[in-house]
């Protein structure tokens, strides 16, 4: 027994000295962490991807609140979305704000309980200034407002004036845009740029898939959730098969490093453009200056993205970044946005605002951005994003890869395509 | 006479002068108590690291636990598993997964083989060849991988300028992630890269430990480099060689970063738009983070555990033959 007692108490000295070492390290760590109060010091932490503009207003605001101090984490756009939700799982470790963007609202907002309800904190008297649909996409079935919307994407269609004139097209946007007021128009143009310079027109035909089914009415599921194959998602299907067939595809996979070579590589010529892709362009391409425009997109309107700044409750500083989220969706900080990179602001009063609708972008060849944007975004009729748009949408571009791939025959793909959408609903 | 007696006479012997109270303590606590402190760390962070997790999988797979669904919760049964079982995602991703351990095994631990036979003979340099084929191995697998992707890509990689070198895809490049075999062998490459020399390695330090005369033996009975290499060479080291069978079936049939990070857009986890190089440790990646299905990617990895113990124990007997059964 005394023997037993010994070792029991040899073992229990060891585990001891063990968990002091570790709770060492753990009490580190926590020192480490990025939210911290001292003093009265704040540290915010803004989870984001891509450049939302926030440099210079960060500087801004820094200066306007001594004892705020912002830390901007800028991240792939898949990872940064896939973080915060380990993280509210976790109960810790998000950041003080995080942007949520439209294809991950959905799924966010059904877990209002981890984010700050925006409405307790007084954005409830925003409602009125925002898009409606923008509004009510961050809302919880409960009412909890989880997010504040920064920008919508709208849709227009960005084109190489270089390439289109060397294909003798035309190279004026009204032109262009008259050119491909339908979707079987721009097909054709398509195969007129191809016959002419043996090059592909478009990146992807994914990219072609997207805009269309955001011009529908119903989306892949209805309201009631239920998966919609045959009316949206067909329609977009069609023009991404005949697109392939036409041999318009560069087959190049969006965001990757192969696009952004495509890019410059002049691997092609239009591209789908939501107003935050106009940043993405510059920054890829900025020897391009002056060879983009912008024209309207053939079948008119459509969405594609756009933000949320969240605020997850498990924040220290939640009053300090509740603060300096209300400062970013005020007017002044959203149009320094919009000249900055491009995204266009969510509040319908912005879109009447003189420096908006004067702004001209030199680097798309002065396109009047504010007045394109600004009308499509109007006009926009919102599409009900389900709980599984996101993983639905990823098996469906995954069908059209195969047959821009030239693994699947274009013929064979929409039952292949509605047979992966379901499994994909019911992952 | 009883061990009791024993005991008591040999208390009565009589003793040296007792050491100071103190220093006796701190005697004892050095020898018997040290020890354990010393040897705790690893036993205390591999049961929280190590021991815990596996116990919490295993609970975790017998329940829902929807991280997208958190009203979907409670005592799943055995639901997890006959869902996998007709779940074709997860037998498609096991022949993907057996597929690409085959291609990156069979020829990583052949050529290790070989490159550790040529490094065992007189070279110049020794040294020098010897730490070069452990480079690859001590290159964090992220950034290599990263560069086989670009190596390996459809329109400006390399692979695709050294096969149009010799007159192969001239008019329409491979497209190397496209089909299942180009994708399979892509990834081996990597492995093999990877682990060829570490492998190596360990099968010279094991060569040099067999006697010379061995081979001067045989070398007089008329066998031949060959002959010497298989009749002698390989019996001799084969607990190294079951080691490090074992090791990469372990490693092979674990395999994630590499398929993860070949696809063009990794963080969508798809293995390929077909999931032809899908392997199970991304699927239960993918199911996990992605579908955010905790409780069956949980019944994935226990499954996943189950077959590499399986195919280890096979592996380690079909050696265990290979140098024994001659």
């Amino acid at each position: 027994m005394e023997r037993f007692g010994r070792r029991a108490a040899r073992v229990g000295a060891a585990g001891l000295a063990a968990a002091l070492a570790i709770a060492g390290c753990s009490g580190q760590a926590l020192e480490g962490n990025d939210s911290s109060t001292e003093g009265g010091q704040v540290t915010l932490k803004v989870n984001f991807w891509g450049d939302m503009g926030l440099d210079q207003l960060k500087a801004k605001y820094e200066a306007d609140h001594p004892n705020v101090k912002i830390v901007l984490n800028s991240g792939e756009y898949n990872a940064q979305h896939e973080d915060l939700q380990k993280k509210l799982v976790a109960g810790s470790g998000a950041p003080d704000i995080s942007a949520v963007d439209e294809g991950f609202i959905v799924q966010f907002r059904s877990q209002a309980d981890q984010f700050v309800n925006l409405n307790d904190k007084g954005a409830s008297s925003f409602e009125s200034k925002y898009l409606p649909w923008k509004w009510q996409a961050s809302q919880s079935t409960d009412g909890k407002q989880i997010g504040l919307g920064t920008d919508v994407g709208g849709l227009a269609m960005c084109y190489r004036t270089d390439l289109f004139k060397a294909a003798g097209l035309p190279t004026e946007r009204d032109k262009v845009s008259e050119l491909w007021k339908t979707w079987d128009q721009f097909i054709e143009t398509g195969k007129t740029y191809t016959a002419k310079t043996g090059k592909k027109f478009v990146d992807s035909a994914t990219n072609l898939f997207n805009p269309v089914l955001s011009q529908q009415p119903v989306g892949f599921y209805d309201p009631q959730e239920t998966l919609q194959m045959e009316g949206g998602p067909k329609a977009g299907f069609d023009v991404a098969m005949k697109a392939i067939d036409a041999g318009l595809s560069a087959n190049l996979a969006s965001f990757q490093p192969n696009w952004d070579q495509g890019f410059t590589k002049d691997q092609f010529a239009v591209l789908a453009c939501p107003a935050w892709m106009l940043g993405h362009i510059q920054k890829t391409a900025p020897n391009q200056a002056g060879k983009w425009d912008i024209a309207a997109i053939p079948g008119g309107g459509g969405n594609w993205g756009g933000s949320w700044w969240t605020i997850p409750k498990q924040g220290k500083n939640v009053d300090e970044a509740y603060k300096f989220v209300e400062w970013l969706v005020q007017p002044e900080q959203q149009i320094e946005v919009f000249k900055k990179v491009g995204n266009l602001p969510s509040q319908p009063e912005l879109y009447k605002n003189k420096e908006i609708l004067d702004f001209k972008k030199e680097f798309f060849s002065n396109a009047p951005t504010g007045q394109i944007f600004a009308t499509t975004a109007e006009n926009l009729k919102p599409q009900y994003l389900g709980k599984k748009n996101g993983p639905t949408r990823v098996a469906v571009e995954n069908v059209i890869n195969r047959v821009q791939q030239g693994q699947l025959k274009s013929a064979d793909a929409w039952a292949e395509a509605v047979k992966e959408a379901e499994k994909a609903s019911k992952s | 006479m009883s061990l009791t007696d024993v005991r008591l006479t040999r208390s009565e012997e009589p003793k040296h002068a007792p050491p100071p109270r103190a220093k006796f303590w701190l005697y004892r606590f050095d020898t018997k108590t040290v020890p354990y402190l010393l040897i705790a760390p690893f036993f205390i962070l591999f049961a929280i690291f190590g021991l815990f997790p596996i116990i919490f999988n295993g609970v975790v797979a017998l329940r829902h636990w929807r991280l997208d669904d958190p009203t979907l919760t409670g005592w799943a049964g055995m639901e997890n598993f006959t869902k996998l079982a007709s779940d074709t995602d997860f037998w498609d991703a096991l022949v993907n997964t057996f597929g690409i351990f085959i291609l990156s095994t069979v020829p990583q631990l052949l050529i290790a083989l070989m490159l550790a036979n040529l490094l065992n003979r007189k070279l110049r340099g020794a040294t020098f060849w010897r730490i070069g084929v452990l480079l690859p191995y001590v290159t964090p697998v992220a950034a290599s991988t990263l560069v086989f992707a670009v190596f390996f890509s459809r329109d400006y990689g390399m692979a695709n300028w050294l096969l149009s070198l010799v007159g192969f895809g001239e008019e329409q490049p491979l497209d190397w992630r496209a089909t299942t075999w180009s994708s399979w062998i892509a990834i081996a490459t990597m492995v093999n890269w990877k682990w060829i020399g570490y492998n190596a390695l360990l099968y010279l330090s094991a060569m040099q430990a067999i006697p010379k005369d061995v081979y001067e033996a045989a070398a007089v009975d008329g066998a031949g480099p060959w002959r010497q290499l298989w009749r002698i060479t390989v019996p001799m080291i084969q607990p190294v060689v079951l080691f490090t069978v074992i090791l990469s079936t372990i490693g092979g049939l674990q395999l994630f970063n590499e398929p993860m990070l070949f696809d063009e857009n990794p963080a969508l986890a798809n293995g390929g738009y077909d999931h032809q190089w899908r392997t199970i440790a991304q699927l239960i990646y993918k199911v996990g983070w992605r579908d955010l299905n905790l409780g069956y990617a949980a019944a994935m990895s226990w499954a996943l555990f189950l077959i590499i113990l399986i195919v280890a124990a096979i592996n380690a007997l079909a050696t265990r033959r290979l140098g024994g059964g001659k």
